[in-house]
């Protein structure tokens, strides 16, 4: 699999790049600044691009914005953010082209490299990776009339995980239930949320994507 | 009208020599108004009026009203005459910083008259004033120069007055407003102080003391690693558990410090985070053309944190909502929820300590909040913005 890596501490950058290479990435290109990270993601298309939001020059969310704007240039460009902090704004600006292939994460979800390595998989393959950090202060809200009002406890809990980037087989085993029982709520929160059949990806990306506009 | 020449000449000099005195004392002119041309114009209408006595000898000397009203006119003179010392009047206590220049005219008016008519400005022995001719008589030089040295006294005096009560009263407002800069500033130098005590305190108790932690379990790892390998990989994992739980820490501290959406996106966009973040929901309408200074966009992003955070707290809201605009030089904040009301800021700590904060600035919070609610929180403050980012949404 091929991954572009921004990262501009030199450490961090070569640890990455060490662990994403121990895990069977083939990394092409790292970068440390924001306007080299969109050359290399609009002239490489990487499988899926592993992106600090913090980069040169101007250190404040360059990382972020080149993402975005080569996602605008190449749509459905896989992108995982990583950064200090988590900000739902920064979340839905990444969801908002509901293209899904995108993760944003916490830099310390690296400390557990078999989760986060399945993270960068589940991006590249089009699905939605959030932070359980942004999915929590979601739970923590009162829904208003939106249609998440209408799921019940269990849904949300389904959907919460839902962001968070985990399959129906890692939700099941997390929430003690079974699979088949995951792929019926899963089948109910769809339904309640509005969205038509479609492939099974795509309805994920746009459930936690209404998730988030709650 | 060969009287015309002279008297612009007389006029157009008599101003030239107000601005240049005014000038040699160093005001700019155009601080002075239309006040110059009162002296003339007053010299003028006293000069029309005060020379016309009843007796053919005055009339020679005034062509202007006799040219105007008709030489017999004597009571049409006597109640314009009359109108103009009321006008003159209501002028001066309307306007006394430019009473003087009333006086300066009836001055020039009389030193005019002296030199034009003399002391032979008398009645004729055959005259018989009636009782409006003593208005004239008011007017000869005999009876006219301590008339008119009092009315200058007068006039000079109430402008001095009036000058020196501006500059009591300036000085006033300024002694008020040092004590006011003393005042925030000692309560932001206090404020500044306590938060570093604070983060001292912050980084002590947590991620320095986590990181000790760390060196001292990856120094039993190191004994452990070839003797009980299985015993070593738990404190190893302890250890990543606690490097999380200090970069966590240290996460928490930098959000009280300079919240990096703050830094990376401007006031707009961090306000924007904050009211997602807030578990009410809470509308926002945002229209900033450009970005206040660091300190003003600091101060503003920690006030409506917590005023969201009392929303979310004690106000028993279910939803409420945030405007932030900018205008006439004033970045205005006003946030409302359906709550219950109730908020004091002469009661807890919060509301006191954002107006503190902005008092720094010296922005202010209005608090309308009856009980039962609804509660408005309008925050103030006076700020320029820079327009070199603009925020992308």
């Amino acid at each position: 699999m091929r991954v572009v890596l921004a990262e501009d501490l030199y450490l961090l950058r070569t640890g990455l790049e060490r662990l994403l290479r121990a895990h069977g990435f083939d990394v092409i290109e790292s970068v440390d600044n924001g306007p080299a990270l969109l050359c290399a993601l609009v002239d490489q298309k990487p499988d899926v691009a592993v992106v600090d939001v913090r980069l040169p020059p101007t250190f404040t969310d360059e990382g972020l914005k080149a993402a975005i704007e080569a996602r605008r240039q190449v749509p459905g460009l896989p992108v995982l953010v990583l950064s200090q902090y988590v900000e739902q704004l920064y979340a839905r600006e990444l969801l908002a082209d509901q293209a899904g292939a995108v993760g944003y994460l916490l830099k310390d979800r690296v400390f557990n490299d078999d989760q986060f390595t399945d993270a960068i998989r589940t991006v590249a393959r089009g699905g939605t990776v959030m932070d359980p950090e942004v999915v929590g202060k979601l739970m923590g809200r009162r829904a208003r009339d939106a249609p998440i009002a209408r799921l019940t406890q269990r849904e949300r809990e389904v959907l919460a995980l839902m962001a968070e980037g985990r399959s129906n087989s890692a939700i099941a085993q997390r929430l003690s239930v079974s699979e088949k029982a995951v792929g019926k709520h899963s089948t109910s929160i769809f339904a309640k949320l509005d969205l038509a059949p479609s492939d099974d990806d795509n309805r994920r990306v746009l459930a936690v994507l209404t998730y988030l506009n709650s | 009208m060969g009287w015309l020449l002279p008297f612009s000449v007389g006029a157009a000099a008599c101003v030239a020599l107000v601005y240049m005195i005014a000038i040699a004392r160093g005001r700019e002119p155009r601080s002075l108004g239309y006040g110059p041309a009162l002296v003339p114009v007053t010299a003028f209408w006293l000069w029309s009026l005060g020379v016309t006595a009843p007796s053919g000898q005055y009339w020679r000397v005034n062509v202007v009203t006799p040219a105007i009203l008709g030489a017999d006119s004597q009571m049409a003179r006597f109640w314009i005459g009359l109108s103009v010392v009321a006008v003159s009047a209501v002028y001066a206590a309307r306007m006394p910083r430019r009473a003087g220049y009333l006086a300066a005219g009836g001055l020039v008016f009389f030193v005019l008259y002296e030199t034009l008519v003399g002391v032979a400005g008398h009645f004729p022995p055959a005259f018989q004033p009636s009782w409006y001719d003593w208005f004239f008589v008011a007017m000869t030089p005999a009876a006219g120069w301590p008339l008119v040295l009092a009315a200058a006294i007068a006039g000079f005096s109430l402008t001095r007055r009036t000058i020196v009560a501006d500059v009591r009263a300036s000085r006033a407002g300024l002694t008020a407003r040092v004590h006011r800069l003393a005042e925030t500033r000692a309560e932001a130098v206090d404020a500044a102080a306590a938060e570093l005590r604070r983060l001292e305190r912050d980084l002590h108790d947590g991620a320095q003391a986590r990181l000790v932690a760390l060196g001292i379990n990856l120094r039993a790892v190191e004994k452990l690693i070839k003797t009980s390998p299985d015993a070593a990989e738990t404190l190893v994992a302890e250890c990543r558990e606690a490097s999380s739980q200090a970069l966590a820490d240290l996460r928490d501290l930098v959000r009280g410090i300079y919240p990096p959406v703050l830094a990376d996106r401007g006031l707009a966009d961090a306000v924007k985070a904050l009211a997602l973040d807030c578990p009410v929901p809470v509308a926002t309408e945002i229209d900033l053309p450009g970005r206040p200074a660091a300190p003003v966009e600091s101060a503003v992003y920690f006030a409506v944190a917590e005023l969201l955070s009392n929303i979310a707290k004690h106000a028993g809201a279910s939803c409420g909502m945030l405007r932030m605009y900018y205008a006439d030089g004033l970045l205005r904040v006003e946030v409302t929820d359906d709550g219950s009301g109730g908020a004091d800021p002469g009661n807890g700590t919060g509301l006191a300590g954002i107006e503190r904060r902005l008092g720094a600035f010296d922005g202010i919070l209005a608090v309308n909040s009856p009980a039962g609610g609804p509660t408005i929180v309008v925050i103030e403050v006076p700020c320029e913005l820079s327009w070199q980012r603009i925020s992308i949404s």
